[in-house]
């Protein structure tokens, strides 16, 4: 139990920062953010005063209160779930939130769970059949583990969307049909919603699934020569056997170093659902970065981290269940 | 951008058996000659020198647009003469033409031009950002590793914090925040490393931690040397790969991670004031907000994409060769069909199943001499029969010779002691006999018959052909006729599964109409009989002392009571109390069930104890084979005596220690003649020219491959003892005993 609560003592830290990044950065950073924000904004004219007002409010200005009674406040507010008002949406920035995230989590789910077996079974399949066509996977995955996700998803709408110019395939606009189906719990709405998720699916899936190709052939050829993978030959028990010992072992690097994978599916998903109009919290990012809806930004920040690190406390569980050496420790 | 292979894989630390990487060298980074390698760096010289030129070659100015000539006019629907409203136009970009090489863009700019200009931004970033990530990784990274106690804790709770929080969306938020952060190309960078730096510091704490130990770093230590001086001159020189991997590592997140947020808006646009700078995502951005996608206009964003996607690979393909470097096992890749067939093997060779070249075998038997025939009759029938095999790493003119034609025959019931230094042949030269070695090894000559009577279990029986034996044959012979206990123990123990599992699955193999509670039972029973409790069963090899590790691997190769025992080193890595109760429990089970034991080791005066026969090997070849006695108190062949006078005996007068002079021969360039003559003190001229073969001594039991004892020299007296009187060795004392427990 140690290790683990060493982790969450981590996890709670990097909360803690990032939390107060937050809460900091407007209220330091040089020059005058308000200026330069209501300046941009109305350069492309879509700053009212309400829009001026809440960056004030947001930025700290018009706060006649310390920075530290700020900071109390600011926690306060955070203990009640609250994270600001949104002007843009005119709504409370933990509801809008909480409206956004099934949408991400549901694609970050499937995505990520698809993507790390089939990049593991073909990592392990690499390491097996080397010198078999299978090499050939290796040049290929690594091209697509240097692919930008939102080009990707750029390149599968050209080919596969609907609003692109080849095949027209697959909806590649928004979550469902907004104009064709009513919210609910109907077929015609469900099976909009999946039809909608199979374009940033494969994107996410094509782009994340050769990172994990990649990291588990390496690990395998690795493992495959220890010992133990030597005597369990020896012992001549069947092949898929002793490719299952090795996948075994060669898995725990993989799920240890989790924490870069799913920082970097995280990123990536951001600029996925941008493409796709996509209605979860990456899409939401960038429409309230555009609006200069600072509440918004800096709760969307604050929750994908704090996702994120939930993440992370899983696969360090999952590390303490699949490693008894770590078990012992933890 | 996606997690690039060094993410997730697991470097091995940089202490190891290596023996290069004992030496106290530094370790310059050489980057394997690979088709992998040469297009990363062709790929990223190529970006490099439009980085550079970019702006010189580029025929336009990213931002100049020419509406006259660069753009169709398109009448926008529902305006226009006939409609009564004003004729309003939409441009169009052009598709790449002579003019336009990749087209114009809605803007009527120039793709090309912009392509190039925005090269240079997203380099120059990309590096930029690494060079100040790598230098804050190594910072954090190597002062908590080399210093640790709390300065390591406070360092790497640092590192790790930064690593738990998600990059883009704290660039994201940094970036927006910073809105100035576009126009300059450092401060775009400092912020990118800042978002990227954790995950290299924490994998070079890591190494640096491993390396402080090091022998070479410790003497530096007791010489008195600063730290800052140890961490410049011994760490970090050795951490020139791993820093290595670390900068292009570093350099494809950040691209990735400036692309991103330029695709975001959020790097500045190149038109607005301060102007922001061309850069890949700008030009996605662009694209995308223009509806490019939709327009069918892919030559305004997809030649971005591909040249991020492009330079990604470049990157990515180096960082393989410096894995490969750092973790040479990555490298041996599958054969070439020409080599494969040059070699005579199959392209891929079975996991498990060391492939034999399918050249003629060699004749064999008729070379065999008298005195073997002789020896053949009035000694215990043969179970394991090698001859004159060889064994290849590595093909073609690569390929080192790690075991030239050699003979050995295993009698059953009889201990046969394999001796020599290490890198001899002694470890390969016994499973290629089973056929375990891995790629690239290669049999390449021989013959290996296993005469089989099971002593229980219905394992295969008869004379069968090692290396022509299918799979299945060879999976049914393994550790049921042949069993195998390897020297280290903690790494032959699979450590995620417990003891029991490890019973359990050979026994399901082997003898597949045991039940399960039969098999856990059974298990038990062995365990007993080396001496350990059934409960250990339970546990996994880490909760195992290296002792109790070595009696369950020798409990779980009698579990199927083998006809064949193969030791290698099985008791090297133990304390020496600890290696003799284990060597007289080996003596105990054998008196029991009567395997024969091919006992591999480079202590004679081990061997002398245990074994019948006493076979010394020198650089890949058999040297000298002789009863244990003889071959003890009377060796013929230089090398074990030099081998013999490097251990004090136990008993006995008193002789002077000298050690083996010289250091054990490179098998990739052995000297001509005789491998030993550059240590031989008696070495004739002879010596140095042909390499003597193993032959019969006049008409004595023994062989020896050596010109001293061929007729017409003056063999020197140490090497010309009487042989002993008791041709028999005798057994510890304790054997009884011990069989009896």
């Amino acid at each position: 139990m140690r290790a683990l609560l060493r982790r969450l003592g981590v996890y709670l830290l990097a909360a803690w920062v990032a939390l107060t990044v937050s809460f900091l950065l407007p209220r330091v950073v040089p020059g005058n953010p308000v200026a330069g924000a209501v300046a941009r904004a109305s350069q492309s004219g879509n700053c009212n005063s309400q829009c001026v007002e809440a960056i004030e409010a947001q930025l700290g200005f018009n706060v006649h209160t310390s920075l530290w009674d700020q900071y109390v406040q600011y926690w306060g507010n955070l203990g009640h779930g609250n994270l600001g008002q949104s002007w843009s949406e005119n709504a409370s920035v933990s509801s809008l939130i909480i409206s956004y995230l099934p949408w991400t989590l549901g694609l970050l789910l499937i995505a990520t769970a698809v993507s790390f077996i089939a990049g593991t079974a073909v990592g392990v399949l690499m390491a097996w059949r080397r010198g078999s066509w299978l090499d050939w996977v290796l040049p290929v995955a690594t091209f697509f583990s240097a692919l930008p996700y939102f080009f990707l998803a750029l390149v599968l709408v050209l080919i596969l969307g609907k609003t692109g110019t080849m095949l027209k395939v697959f909806p590649s606009l928004f979550g469902y049909d907004i104009y064709g189906v009513t919210p609910g719990l109907n077929g015609p709405y469900i099976a909009s919603i999946i039809g909608h998720a199979i374009l940033p699916a494969v994107t996410v899936v094509l782009a994340s699934t050769a990172g994990f190709i990649l990291a588990m052939r390496n690990n395998m050829i690795t493992t495959m020569d220890e010992d133990f993978v030597l005597v369990a030959q020896a012992k001549g028990l069947p092949a898929k056997w002793v490719i299952w010992y090795a996948a075994r072992n060669a898995l725990l690097p993989v799920v240890a170093n989790f924490t870069v994978a799913i920082s970097l599916v995280v990123a990536g998903q951001i600029l996925v659902e941008i493409v796709f109009n996509y209605p979860g919290i990456g899409f939401h990012l960038y429409d309230a970065l555009g609006k200069l809806d600072y509440s918004l930004v800096q709760g969307i920040f604050v929750v994908i981290t704090l996702v994120v690190l939930a993440a992370n406390l899983l696969a360090d569980v999952v590390y303490v269940l699949i490693d008894p050496r770590a078990r012992q420790m933890a | 951008m996606t997690i690039n292979s060094t993410s997730l894989t697991v470097i091995p630390p940089v202490a190891g058996p290596t023996p290069e990487l004992v030496l106290r060298r530094t370790r310059i980074l050489r980057l394997p000659r690979s088709p992998k390698v040469i297009a990363g760096l062709v790929i990223l010289v190529l970006f490099g020198l439009l980085a550079i030129i970019g702006r010189w070659i580029a025929p336009y100015s990213p931002n100049a647009t020419d509406q006259q000539h660069w753009v169709q006019h398109v009448l926008v629907p529902g305006t226009g003469a006939a409609t009564g409203f004003p004729a309003s136009y939409y441009p169009l970009p052009l598709p790449p033409s002579a003019a336009h090489w990749l087209g114009t863009t809605v803007f009527a700019q120039d793709v090309w031009s912009q392509l190039l200009a925005a090269t240079q931004a997203t380099v120059v970033v990309g590096l930029l950002a690494a060079a100040i990530a790598t230098v804050l990784s190594v910072l954090f990274g190597v002062t908590a590793g080399y210093l640790g106690g709390g300065a390591d804790e406070g360092l790497s709770l640092i590192a790790n914090v930064f690593l738990a929080i998600p990059g883009l969306p704290l660039l994201i938020v940094l970036a927006d925040y910073v809105p100035s952060a576009g126009s300059s190309v450092v401060l775009v960078a400092s912020i990118i490393a800042v978002t990227t730096w954790a995950y290299t510091s924490r994998t070079l704490r890591a190494q640096t931690l491993s390396l402080r130990n090091r022998d070479f770093v410790e003497a530096s230590r007791v010489m008195g040397e600063g730290r800052l001086r140890i961490i410049l001159v011994e760490v970090l020189p050795n951490l020139v790969p791993i820093v290595a991997a670390s900068f292009l590592f570093t350099a494809l997140s950040a691209i990735g991670a400036y692309v991103a947020i330029a695709f975001l808006g959020l790097a500045g646009s190149p038109t607005s004031s301060p102007p922001g700078l061309w850069n890949w995502g700008e030009m996605l951005r662009e694209g995308f907000a223009n509806n490019a996608v939709r327009g069918g206009w892919w030559w305004w964003w997809a030649p971005p994409g591909l040249c991020i996607a492009l330079l990604g690979t470049g990157l990515a393909l180096l960082n393989f060769g410096i894995d490969e470097f750092i973790n040479p096992r990555l490298r041996t890749a599958g054969l070439s069909r020409k080599t494969a067939r040059k070699a005579g093997i199959g392209t891929r060779p079975k996991l498990g199943m060391t492939p034999v070249a399918h050249h003629p075998p060699v004749a064999v038997a008729s070379v065999r001499t008298v005195a073997e025939a002789s020896r053949l009759r009035d000694t215990a029938e043969p179970v394991l029969e090698i001859r004159g095999l060889s064994v290849d790493y590595g093909y073609d003119e690569e390929a080192v010779h790690a075991v030239v034609d050699c003979d050995l025959v295993l009698r059953r019931g009889q201990v046969l002691g394999l001796a020599g230094e290490s890198g001899s042949g002694k470890t390969t030269l016994a499973l290629a006999a089973i056929r375990l070695l891995r790629a690239p090894a290669l049999i390449s000559a021989g013959q290996v018959l296993f005469h089989s009577k099971p002593i229980s279990g219905d394992g295969p029986a008869g004379t069968i052909d090692m290396l022509s034996a299918t799979d299945d044959q060879l999976r049914a012979i393994r550790w049921s006729e042949i069993a195998v206990v390897l020297q280290s123990s903690l790494n032959a123990l699979n450590p995620v599964i417990t003891i029991g599992a490890q019973f359990d699955d050979l026994l399901r193999v082997h003898r597949p109409a045991l039940a399960e509670s039969a098999r856990w039972a059974r298990s038990g029973a062995l365990l007993d009989m080396v001496g350990m409790n059934a409960d250990r069963l339970r546990s996994y090899p880490h909760e195992l002392s290296g002792g109790m590790r070595q009696r369950a691997m020798i409990a779980m190769a009698i579990a199927l009571e083998p006809q064949v025992m193969i030791l290698d080193e099985p008791t090297t890595a133990l304390d020496v109390v600890t290696q003799r109760e284990i060597l007289q429990e080996l003596i105990g089970l054998r008196d029991r069930i009567g395997f024969a034991t091919l006992f591999i080791t480079h202590d004679l005066s081990l061997l002398v104890e245990l074994a019948d026969e006493i076979a010394v090997m020198y650089a890949g070849r058999l040297m000298e084979r002789a009863p244990a006695t003889s071959l003890f108190h009377a060796p013929r062949l230089p090398y074990t005596y030099a081998l013999l006078h490097c251990f004090p005996p136990m008993h006995g007068p008193r002789v002077p220690m000298e050690g083996l002079k010289g250091s054990p021969p490179d098998m990739r360039d052995l000297p001509p003649g005789c491998a030993f003559h550059p240590r031989c003190q008696w070495a004739l001229p002879r010596c140095r020219q042909e390499v003597p073969r193993l032959a019969p001594l006049n008409g004595s039991p023994r062989e020896v491959a050596c010109w001293l004892h061929r007729e017409g020299t003056t063999v020197p007296p140490e090497l010309a003892q009487p042989e002993p009187a008791s041709m028999r060795p005798r057994r510890p004392e304790t054997v009884g005993q011990a069989g009896g427990t």
